[in-house]
């Protein structure tokens, strides 16, 4: 294992120029069409979008959202337009949000992922894909994709074949081994690994008896996790030679200086986000505040 | 709609308890008071620590452009309500808005609806409609002090007004007599009202639905709220005051 080193901040990622290392994470931030309108997207490496299937999704039944107070659980079950919508609605107006958008995306099968970004690729608005493979694979059983290392390749080949833009795959840490998923990724082609999606949790009633959510577990992030994706961004970057793009758990400045220091090349924001929309810009004030003193 | 919305520092200009379990703000927050309308909302921070996670989404129940001031009436509930109910003046609470769309206030007479501190939000209303006659459905006594003069009162217990609930006081109602209905509570006594509305007036009826927010400004997509054209529409984007007839009340 590399020894965590003292952080760099990039000037650029794939090849693109940037203001800094804060991206915003898929999910939280729409297509930054908000963001950009309000002026906060000045200190924003890249936009990576909410996720993208191939027919439309209402997405899941309330409640789909719950803050326990110290995280936040979230079932919102990939709701988004379709390949459709957003190539003809919502590409058009991504256009001038003014920083490089990334495309995530997601599928319920090896098909589904090929098909979106095939489809996808009429458009020139964005400059890569996040491949989402947190979500279930319906020819698995409905396990996640993410979950199984092989099947992380196979996800990785398919979309390899239908784009030439870069691409990140984004890990799953509930139940499969990141470090063999990231390797396999790399070995089919990915252009880096997102570390990563949120972790399971779980919100019961007691008094009821019953879980908050339909599905009973959803996606559960909060600044607690820091450390929980320090440790695996080191783990992961220890072990491919392609960029890691952290996220989970990022808060402030210094959060983002410690990621860089395991290894990271780009760090998402997300929850923060919902919270904060100038969080890229707080952090950028922090991160010249901190270096400066340094 | 939330184009227009601002990240204030608000000073915290009053903070007490009206009742039982229920507080007041009053917050400093020039940008925000210029611009908020009736039935729009603000998202605040309930503490500038890591957690809670997400803020908290409370309408506005007033608004003093001239002082630069709003004010927020609440129910202290859990983990957010409570941080945010024990500010002090001198603090100071991020406050995110306006965020959503608001009543859509047309000229002539109001008929407002309000089930327990749904009515939070009535008093900025009328000071825009000039008036209106005020329903109010309470469990208890507990809260009436915070609802307009003159609302004609329910309540569950029996211990202030009619004993019943707010769907018996539309008995008397002649809906015709007024141009715009809005209503705000907890999702069953919307529904209970708007079923025991005739068909006729579906159209003049202005609901303000609730849900769980994780941003309030579109973007996580956290606050369905079923559509009569199926799918669902956006609490905080679309809403939250919708027109009855948008609303799949069969999944509410
Ligand atoms: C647009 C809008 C305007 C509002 N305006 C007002 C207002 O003016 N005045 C007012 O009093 N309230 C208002 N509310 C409601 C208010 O936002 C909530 O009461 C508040 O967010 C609760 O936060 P909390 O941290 O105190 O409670 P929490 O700890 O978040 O939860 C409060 C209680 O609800 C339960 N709960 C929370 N979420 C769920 C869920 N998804 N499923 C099941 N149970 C759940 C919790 O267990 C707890 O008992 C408004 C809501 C919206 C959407
Ligand atoms: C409301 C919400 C929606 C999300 N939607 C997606 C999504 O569509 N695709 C995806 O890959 N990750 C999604 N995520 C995960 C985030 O992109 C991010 O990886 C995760 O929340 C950890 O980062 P954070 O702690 O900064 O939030 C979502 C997270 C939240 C809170």
């Amino acid at each position: 294992m590399k020894a965590p080193g003292r952080p760099s901040i990039p000037a650029s990622f794939w090849g693109i120029p940037i203001p800094g290392p804060v991206a915003l994470a898929s999910g939280t931030c729409g297509f930054g069409i908000e963001l950009a309108e309000m002026n906060l997207l000045d200190d924003v490496a890249f936009v990576f979008s909410k996720a993208v299937t191939p027919e439309p999704r209402d997405g899941n039944e309330p409640p789909r959202i719950y803050d326990t107070g110290m995280g936040l659980l979230n079932s919102i079950g990939l709701a988004n337009p379709g390949i459709e919508k957003v190539l003809s609605d919502v590409l058009p107006r991504a256009a001038s949000i003014g920083r490089p958008l990334v495309i995530n995306v997601a599928g319920a099968t090896v098909e589904e992922f090929a098909r979106t970004v095939s489809a996808l690729e009429a458009s020139g608005v964005h400059a890569g894909y996040e491949v989402n493979v947190s979500c279930p694979n319906v020819e698995a059983g409905g396990m996640a994709f993410g979950v199984d290392p092989s099947e992380v390749g196979r996800v990785t080949r398919a979309v390899r074949r239908e784009t030439d833009r870069p691409f990140a795959v984004k890990l799953t840490p509930n139940g499969g081994d990141m470090v063999r998923a990231a390797q396999e990724a790399e070995a089919a082609g990915a252009d880096a690994v997102t570390v990563c999606n949120t972790f399971l949790g779980m919100k019961i009633d007691w008094r009821t008896g019953t879980p908050v959510f339909r599905r009973g577990v959803a996606g559960y992030s909060s600044p607690a996790l820091l450390p929980l994706v320090v440790a695996g961004v080191w783990q992961v970057s220890s072990a491919v030679g392609i960029p890691v793009i952290a996220s989970g758990g990022v808060r402030e400045a210094s959060d983002v200086l410690e990621l860089l220091s395991a290894g990271a090349s780009l760090v998402q924001v997300g929850t923060g986000v919902l919270r904060r929309p100038s969080l890229p810009s707080e952090i950028a004030a922090g991160l010249r505040e901190l270096l400066c003193e340094d | 709609m939330n184009g227009g919305m601002m990240d204030e520092s608000a000073l915290v200009m009053e903070s007490r308890f009206v009742d039982d379990g229920i507080a007041r703000l009053v917050l400093e927050a020039p940008g925000i008071a210029a611009e908020c309308r009736p039935g729009q909302f603000a998202m605040l921070e309930p503490s500038p620590g890591a957690f809670p996670v997400t803020r908290r989404p409370l309408t506005f129940s007033g608004c003093d452009r001239s002082a630069g001031t709003v004010s927020f009436l609440f129910d202290v509930v859990g983990k957010g309500t409570s941080l945010l109910s024990e500010a002090s003046p001198g603090d100071r609470i991020r406050l995110l808005g306006p965020l959503g769309r608001g009543y859509d206030i047309t000229p002539g007479r109001w008929l407002l609806i309000a089930g327990g501190m749904g009515a939070a939000g009535f008093p900025f209303l009328l000071s825009r409609t000039g008036g209106g006659l005020v329903l109010a459905g309470m469990r208890s006594s507990r809260g009436i002090g915070c609802l307009p003069a003159g609302s004609r009162l329910a309540t569950e217990d029996g211990s202030a007004g009619v004993r019943g609930l707010v769907t018996d006081l539309l008995v008397d109602i002649d809906w015709d007599a007024f141009d715009s209905v809005a209503v705000c509570g907890p999702a069953p006594m919307m529904k209970a009202v708007v079923l025991a509305a005739p068909r006729s007036a579906a159209h003049r009826i202005q609901v303000s639905m609730e849900s769980g927010m994780g941003c309030g400004w579109g973007v996580c997509g956290g606050c369905p709220v079923p559509s009569s054209g199926g799918g669902y529409l956006s609490c905080c984007r679309d809403g939250p005051v919708f027109r009855a007839d948008c609303i799949d009340w069969e999944r509410v």
